[in-house]
């Protein structure tokens, strides 16, 4: 749906305030540092990708079952859910909101044994512990936890809109995309609107090709230069945290350490 | 679920069953409906996540109002504003003829919650008497979002969903795969006639090719001429040649000369020559008094 953004529970309900996120957070960072939550979003993230690809999901699809990631656990702690079960349901869920045509249960869940065996080993030694009819369960805890708000509204479009403002740039289009991408490994797409993460990823691709020409059509654009700069800061941080950051050796520790559900039930 | 107490069952719908029910602390009454969830491989039924996400970010007065989405083992409800009843229902209990004002609110409602959906991009897909709803004020509502969808997706294996045919512009009877606002348009001019008519449909077609035929015998069979494309169309066959035989004070004998030359305009077999629900509500037989506001039966 390409209705409007202004009047969507998107803008309504899920821009999120800094303060509020982390206020949500207090559980976890009570175990985990910033940092060290971080990065089990990075892989979770990861993992969704990764899921989506293999199941042959557009990029829009995968961005949603994202963003529906991100959004459960802004009000949840990670011990509410685990993470690799609701990394699955998110992509299920997203598949038939977006109406990409439905993705069957049981081919979710052979993809994901064969993904955590194949791609994951080094996160997941053991087999993907999770049937079908944890999904389902859990589909309807995801559906209330959005309040279900499912229509989410992407950076691609906009990035498209003004990549053909400026005059054909392919190679700025594929830069920016990709990092379109990588934003959703931080909190932007909580904090600001699709078309600020757009403008964001499209302002540091310039600098990144040197396109020092466009500095006017920037100019012209009626934005908050504040937010925008907020929104590349967290993308050049993701970059910083990247360059020191080996997460084969690092997440499993990371995972044990993270706060859990009891085995029995997580409701 | 503590929440409602269940009443009486006012209908079925093609996922679920419908209830009148009350809140218990409010003591509102609401409708709610019941989604079968026995699909253990699609989990939710997409026609019923559409519903619910389509809701969620439509909220007007011509547009039924989600208030809550309930689960429980194996079963998720939905609870919606509650309406009287359904615009089918109301045709039933007629026992003299509808006050043409009521036609004209009726309409203007109708196109009002239309233009807002096509407006955020959505289309209904789906518009028959039964799923517009009708509150005691004599307020319209648009309901049943299970087939509606964002414009411009091919749809597959429509035929395997529809209910009835009798509200199916022609060009989607031809098979054509890729919609736009131009269907519910065709439909908005059907419910027209039929609101005209104390509820006597407008072309009540017992297959696609009786459908079909119904439509051209008023309206002419179309050509290439008329039509360009037409004959390109998926399920596209040829028909007899009827020429257009519209005689409007017979079909509709109690609309009016204004009410029936905007009916003229939403009852045309090319999609792209269709009135849009925007300019509808401008059409001059909204000018006249009464104005379309709503009336209390
Ligand atoms: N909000 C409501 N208030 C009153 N009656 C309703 C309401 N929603 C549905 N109904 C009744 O239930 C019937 C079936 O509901 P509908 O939403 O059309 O189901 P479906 O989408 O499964 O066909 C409607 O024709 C109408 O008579």
């Amino acid at each position: 749906m390409a209705g409007n953004f202004w009047q969507s529970s998107h803008y309504q309900q899920w821009i999120l305030d800094k303060q509020d996120l982390i206020r949500e957070r207090q559980q976890d960072l009570a175990v985990l540092s910033e940092e060290e939550y971080q990065k089990i979003f990075i892989f979770f993230s990861n993992f969704i990708q990764v899921l989506g690809e293999h199941l042959k999901l557009r990029q829009q699809v995968i961005a949603t079952a994202t963003v529906y990631f991100k959004r459960f656990y802004a009000r949840n702690s990670l011990k509410n859910i685990d993470p690799l079960l609701l990394a699955p349901t998110c992509l299920f869920l997203a598949s038939k909101v977006e109406e990409f045509g439905q993705i069957s249960n049981s081919r979710m869940i052979n993809t994901c044994q064969g993904v955590v065996k194949t791609k994951f080993g080094y996160a997941y030694p053991q087999e993907f512990p999770y049937r079908a009819n944890h999904i389902l369960e859990c589909e309807f805890y995801l559906l209330e936890n959005l309040d279900c708000c499912l229509i989410v509204y992407q950076p691609y479009r906009p990035l498209l809109q003004m990549i053909q403002d400026i005059g054909h740039e392919d190679q700025l289009l594929s830069l920016a995309w990709r990092l379109v991408n990588d934003s959703l490994r931080t909190d932007v797409c909580l904090l600001y609107a699709p078309y600020q993460i757009a403008i964001g990823c499209l302002q540091i691709a310039c600098v990144i090709q040197q396109k020092d020409g466009l500095k006017s059509w920037f100019a012209e654009l009626n934005v908050d230069i504040d937010k925008i700069q907020e929104i590349t800061r967290y993308i050049v941080n993701l970059f910083e945290l990247w360059k020191s950051y080996n997460e084969k050796t690092e997440i499993h520790s990371l995972l044990a350490k993270m706060p859990k559900a009891k085995p029995q039930s997580n409701r | 679920m503590q929440k409602y107490e269940k009443l009486e069952k006012i209908g079925e719908g093609t996922y679920g069953t419908v209830f009148k029910a009350k809140n218990r602390e409010t003591l509102e009454i609401v409708a709610m409906k019941r989604v079968r969830l026995d699909d253990d491989d699609e989990g939710v039924p997409s026609s019923a996540l559409r519903e619910i996400c389509l809701l969620k970010e439509l909220k007007h007065k011509n547009i039924v109002r989600l208030y809550d989405v309930l689960h429980s083992e194996k079963k998720l409800v939905l609870i919606f504003e509650y309406c009287e009843q359904d615009l089918k229902k109301y045709f039933d209990s007629l026992n003299c003829d509808i006050d043409m004002n009521i036609v004209k609110s009726f309409l203007y409602q109708l196109l009002r919650g239309l233009a807002f959906c096509h407006n955020n991009n959505v289309l209904h897909r789906d518009l028959k008497p039964q799923n517009l709803l009708i509150t005691r004020s004599g307020e319209l509502k648009l309901a049943d979002f299970g087939l509606a969808r964002a414009f411009g997706i091919p749809v597959k294996c429509y035929s395997a969903e529809v209910v009835t045919l009798w509200y199916r512009p022609p060009d989607v009877l031809f098979g054509a795969k890729l919609y736009t606002t131009s269907i519910d348009m065709w439909s908005a001019g059907c419910i027209f006639s039929e609101l005209a008519n104390n509820g006597r449909p407008l072309f009540p077609g017992t297959d696609v090719d009786d459908q079909l035929k119904k439509i051209f015998k008023v309206l002419g069979t179309p050509t290439e001429e008329s039509w360009p494309g037409v004959t390109q169309l998926p399920d596209y066959k040829p028909f007899p040649i009827y020429v257009p035989n519209l005689n409007l004070p017979q079909m509709v004998p109690r609309l009016n000369i204004k009410g029936r030359d905007l009916l003229q305009k939403l009852i045309v077999c090319r999609p792209s020559g269709r009135i849009s629900a925007d300019e509808a509500m401008a059409h001059p037989y909204f000018h006249d008094n009464p104005r379309p506001a709503p009336k209390t039966k």
